[in-house]
C-alpha cells in the first residue's frame, strides 16, 4: 500500500471518528447551564487549537534539525505540517470568533491570545507563500525552516498569553497543571474529539507528503535522499 | 436559576463550518494525490 493510501484510509477513518464526536457530541453530551449548546463549540475549538500550535511546534522542530542534517524528508515534512496547520488555524479561527457573539457579545476583540494566534495564522499563511515563491528547493528549505523556528518560538507565548495578560480568552481548563475542570461525559466527548483531529492531522499529513515525494521525483529535486 | 441561553444556531454554524473546511482539505488532497 503506498504512502498515499495510507494517508487517505487514516484521514477516512479520522472522519469518521469526527462523525462520531458530533453525535456524541450534539446529542449525548450534556448542555452547559451558563452558556447554552454553544459551549459545545469547546469540542472542535479547542482539539483544533491543540493540533495548530502541535503542527508549527514540529514544523520549527523540523526545521531546527533540517538546517543541521539538510535531509529533505524532514522539509517534506514540515511543509506538509505547516500546510494541515494552516487548515486547523483556519477551524480555529472561525469556530472562536462563532463562540464569542453569543458568549461575549462580540465577534472578535484585540487580547492577546485572540491576536496572537492570528499572527499565529499569518505566519503559517507566510511560510506557505515563502516557500511557493522560492524556486532554488534547498534555499527554500533553508528560509522555510528559519520561519518555522520562528513559529516554534511563537507558540508558547500564545499558550501562556491567557496567564501573562488580561484577556477575554477563558484560561485552560483541560490542558493544565491541575486536573481537567470538566465533567467526566464532557471530557470523553473532548478526549474523543482530540483522538479525531489526530488521525486527522496524521492522515493529511502522511498525504501532504506522498504529495511532496511525488513532485520531489517528478522534478528530480532530492532524488538520492527519497 | 437562570434559563439556559438559546444560541444553538451558532453551535450549528460551527459544526457546519468545521466539516466544510475538513471536507474540501480532504477532498483537495485526495485529488491532488490522485493526479499521476
Amino acid at each position: 500500500m503506498s504512502l498515499a493510501h495510507k494517508g487517505r484510509w487514516i484521514t477516512l477513518v479520522g472522519l469518521v471518528c469526527l462523525a462520531g464526536v458530533y453525535v456524541r457530541a450534539l446529542a449525548f453530551t450534556p448542555v452547559e447551564r451558563l452558556q447554552g449548546p454553544a459551549q459545545k463549540i469547546f469540542y472542535l475549538h479547542v482539539p483544533a487549537a491543540l493540533w495548530t500550535e502541535a503542527a508549527m511546534i514540529l514544523v520549527g522542530l523540523a526545521g531546527i534539525f533540517y538546517l543541521f542534517l539538510k535531509d529533505p524528508r524532514l522539509d517534506r515534512f514540515a511543509a506538509a505540517s505547516a500546510e494541515v496547520g494552516t487548515v486547523f488555524a483556519t477551524i480555529v479561527l472561525t469556530t472562536g470568533p462563532i463562540w464569542g457573539k453569543p458568549i461575549w457579545g462580540t465577534w472578535w476583540t484585540w487580547d492577546a491570545r485572540l491576536t496572537s494566534t492570528l499572527f499565529l495564522f499569518f505566519l503559517y499563511v507566510g511560510y506557505l507563500l515563502v516557500r511557493g515563491a522560492v524556486r532554488d528547493p534547498r534555499l527554500r528549505a533553508r528560509y522555510a525552516a528559519v520561519l518555522g523556528i520562528c513559529g516554534l518560538c511563537l507558540v508558547p507565548f500564545i499558550h501562556l498569553s491567557v496567564f501573562l495578560f488580561r484577556t477575554l480568552h477563558p484560561q485552560p481548563i483541560i490542558v493544565k497543571p491541575s486536573a481537567p475542570s470538566l465533567p467526566g461525559s464532557m471530557l470523553a466527548t473532548w478526549l474523543f474529539s482530540l483522538a479525531a483531529f489526530t488521525l486527522l492531522y496524521v492522515g493529511f499529513v502522511t498525504q501532504r507528503y506522498a504529495l511532496s515525494l511525488a513532485r520531489d521525483a517528478q522534478q528530480g529535486e532530492h532524488a538520492d535522499h527519497a | 436559576m437562570p434559563d439556559v441561553p438559546q444560541n444553538a444556531g451558532y453551535m450549528v454554524a460551527a459544526y457546519i463550518v468545521t466539516a466544510v473546511i475538513l471536507l474540501i482539505y480532504a477532498i483537495s488532497l485526495h485529488r491532488r494525490t490522485a493526479k499521476p
